[in-house]
């Protein structure tokens, strides 16, 4: 039988700046992928 | 070493430590030692995950490897941020609600004790192995150039981390890698300031990148699906991902960083501060490497950068061939050096024609010097067939201790010495919680007060800096450092991110499983297809990911409606077997993929058997059972 672990309310705040966490993925996402797209225009612009 | 760079070292690096021991000088309970009283704030967090990760290793071979090979090794980063972002939506939230010490407890609440104990012990033997060459890594090529004796290079390292991870536990790692980070990131800064003043006057830093571009140094994104192929844009955004879920999400020395934080919001924030600045913080490092590289196209570099190697050729009756050897690399310098001017005037002229005459003269130039190059490694090799002539890792080092000014060498082995403490008391701390937890205090001493508990952890800390220091002292060089941790982590990280996976998200037939497993399948497929036709075009990523989906939704719903504990410890035992077996035949040569894509790979198989065990036993379950009367 597996030990049970005690569990404790985990209270959600907001983040910082943002309205919602799941804006706060978007935006890291978003940025991650404006950097690749950077990194690409690089690769192409000094090939 | 000039005196003035040993005080500035020194002062860092005791500094650091001192200012780590004062502020913790008032641990003296479990809590507290092993998870830092909880009240870390999120930079403080974000700061020492990346102090976690980025070990001297890092920043010795790194610039090296953009110095040999380019910039492409960006793309081994690509999957952090979406797994930062997974990390903080899925496995976070689990972890703060049942306040756990370590990652592996919450096995045992969602399993049993032996898959809690299975993935405890799996962490502690890759882990405790690569705290050996944490610190072995930067005190073989730090010893070599400077001339200090290895192994009191190794026990300066060790000792100096074993002393103040002792003392303050988890709280002491925190507090120093913020400070350790803080002089790495201005030491690289200052590092790469000093690169670009270096550079002939006429060199701006826009000729550096165009310099660097023609000779094929700034390929950062390569988009050829290739599964031997080590850095692309798939093995990064894949394998990476899968590699960075299982480092971040259930590697010890990284969930004891972000449980530490104040509150759930905090240890979030650490997690996609990491997410945000990790990818451009190793570009800036290959970045360094391309410039050291510009740098020498102007200034001779040594013909071989492992100046310990040429001191063996001494004597010997491969000198005379080898000073042959350096006689016509100077002559090829001359010339390439002549060359690179050429291509700059025609980047003046901004004729195609010129410019492109200029860079093929100039990548010839280099290809004779590279086989030069690889000349005098065989002549090292002849006269000393156990010698390591791979160099890349010797390249930073050698620009620091040649080019840079009094002082500014002294702050920069402040910098690699930091990294290397960084990330090895990280691994104590991890280790020495995972085997208090999960181990001892859980299965072998189970009735004693805090206190004991508190020397037990401050023991076992002393005991796996021991371990490490041993390890390292007794390691043999590998060809690339960094990959050999690397290589080291894909063999166990698939297996336990699959425990963990099974764990979060196979517990009902619900939605998330459903999810889960339709990705899962379609990742699976699509690299199957891409791999059959030889090349991943866009309808065999569509054609693959298609069936993929389809098997994984299949899988699902055929087979299970919850996972049980011993499905999954067989499944990752033979899952992890089957790794073993993958990993041989790579070495054998009898297939060829990239060792990133084993992450991927260990999770899957994991997956699969446990849910392949477990459809067996459900059916055995319900063969045993006795017939319901109609």
């Amino acid at each position: 039988m597996p030990k049970s672990t005690k569990s404790r309310p985990v209270k959600e705040d907001p983040p910082p700046i943002f309205k919602s966490w799941n804006q706060l993925y978007v935006f890291v996402l978003v940025l991650h992928l404006i950097i690749i797209s950077l990194f690409y225009m690089l690769t192409k612009a000094y090939s | 070493m000039n005196p003035i760079d040993w005080i500035i070292m020194l002062g860092t690096l005791f500094g650091i430590v001192a200012y780590g021991v004062w502020k913790t000088r008032k641990v003296n309970n479990v809590q507290s030692y092993l998870l830092g009283d909880r009240d870390l704030p999120w930079w403080t967090i974000g700061l020492s995950i990346m102090a976690t990760q980025a070990s001297a290793i890092t920043f010795l071979s790194t610039p090296g490897q953009a110095y040999e090979s380019g910039m492409g090794f960006a793309q081994f980063y690509f999957g952090l941020p979406l797994a930062m972002v997974i990390l903080a939506i899925f496995f976070l939230p689990i972890y703060y609600r049942l306040k756990v010490y370590t990652a592996y407890e919450y096995l045992e609440s969602r399993f049993d004790l032996k898959t809690r104990t299975l993935t405890a012990v799996l962490f502690l033997v890759q882990r405790g192995l690569a705290a050996g060459l944490t610190i072995y890594a930067p005190a073989i090529i730090l010893s070599t150039i400077l001339g200090w004796n290895l192994q009191l290079t190794i026990l300066f390292i060790g000792a100096i981390v074993i002393f103040y991870t002792v003392l303050g536990g988890t709280k002491a790692v925190s507090v120093t890698q913020k400070q350790q980070m803080i002089v790495i990131l201005g030491g690289m800064f200052i590092a790469a300031i000093i690169i670009l003043l270096r550079l002939p006057e006429d060199v701006t830093f826009g000729n550096a990148l165009n310099i660097a571009g023609k000779m094929g140094k700034l390929e950062v994104v390569d988009f050829d699906f290739d599964l031997s192929q080590r850095y692309n844009i798939w093995s990064g955004m894949i394998g990476g991902v899968f590699l960075f879920l299982s480092y971040f999400g259930t590697d010890q020395s990284q969930v004891q960083r972000y449980l530490s934080g104040k509150s759930l919001t905090e240890s979030r924030l650490g997690l996609l501060f990491n997410g945000i600045f990790k990818v451009p913080m190793q570009f800036s490092v290959l970045l360094i490497g391309i410039l050291v590289f510009v740098f020498f196209l102007f200034t001779k570099p040594p013909v071989h950068f492992n100046q310990g190697n040429i001191n063996s050729l001494a004597g010997t009756p491969s000198e005379i061939a080898y000073q042959d050897l350096s006689q016509q690399y100077d002559r090829v310098f001359d010339s390439k050096k002549a060359a690179v001017q050429t291509l700059m005037s025609a980047f003046d002229t901004n004729d195609e024609g010129t410019i492109e005459t200029a860079k093929t003269n100039l990548n010839n130039l280099q290809t004779q010097e590279n086989l030069i190059r690889t000349e005098v490694k065989n002549l090292i090799i002849k006269e000393n067939p156990a010698a390591k002539t791979k160099d890349t890792d010797y390249v930073f080092i050698t620009f620091v201790m040649n080019y840079l000014p009094v002082g500014l060498i002294g702050l920069l082995l402040a910098v690699i010495f930091s990294a290397a403490m960084s990330s090895t008391a990280s691994e104590l701390n991890a280790l020495a919680t995972t085997t208090v937890i999960d181990l001892y205090k859980r299965s072998m001493v189970t009735d004693k007060d805090d206190k004991h508990y508190l020397v037990a952890s401050k023991w076992v800390t002393i005991m796996w800096g021991g371990i490490a220091l041993i390890f390292a002292s007794t390691a043999g060089l590998f060809d690339n450092l960094i990959q050999a941790v690397n290589i080291i982590g894909s063999i166990f990280y698939g297996a336990i991110l699959g425990i963990f996976l099974l764990a979060f998200f196979f517990q009902q037939k619900d939605t998330k499983s459903r999810t889960l497993g339709a990705f899962t399948g379609a990742v699976l497929g699509a690299i199957l297809v891409g791999y059959y036709l030889g090349e991943l075009t866009m309808n065999a990523a569509i054609l693959g990911g298609m069936i993929g989906g389809l098997l994984g939704l299949i899988l699902i719903h055929l087979s299970f409606k919850g996972v049980s504990a011993n499905a999954v410890f067989w499944g990752a035992i033979t899952g992890e077997m089957a790794v073993l077996y993958i990993f041989y035949l790579n070495r054998s040569g009898t297939i060829n993929i990239s060792y990133l894509w084993l992450n991927l790979i260990g999770c899957v198989l994991v997956i699969l058997f446990a849910l392949t065990i477990q459809t067996f036993m459900n059916r055995l379950k319900r063969q045993a059972a006795p017939a319901t009367p109609q």
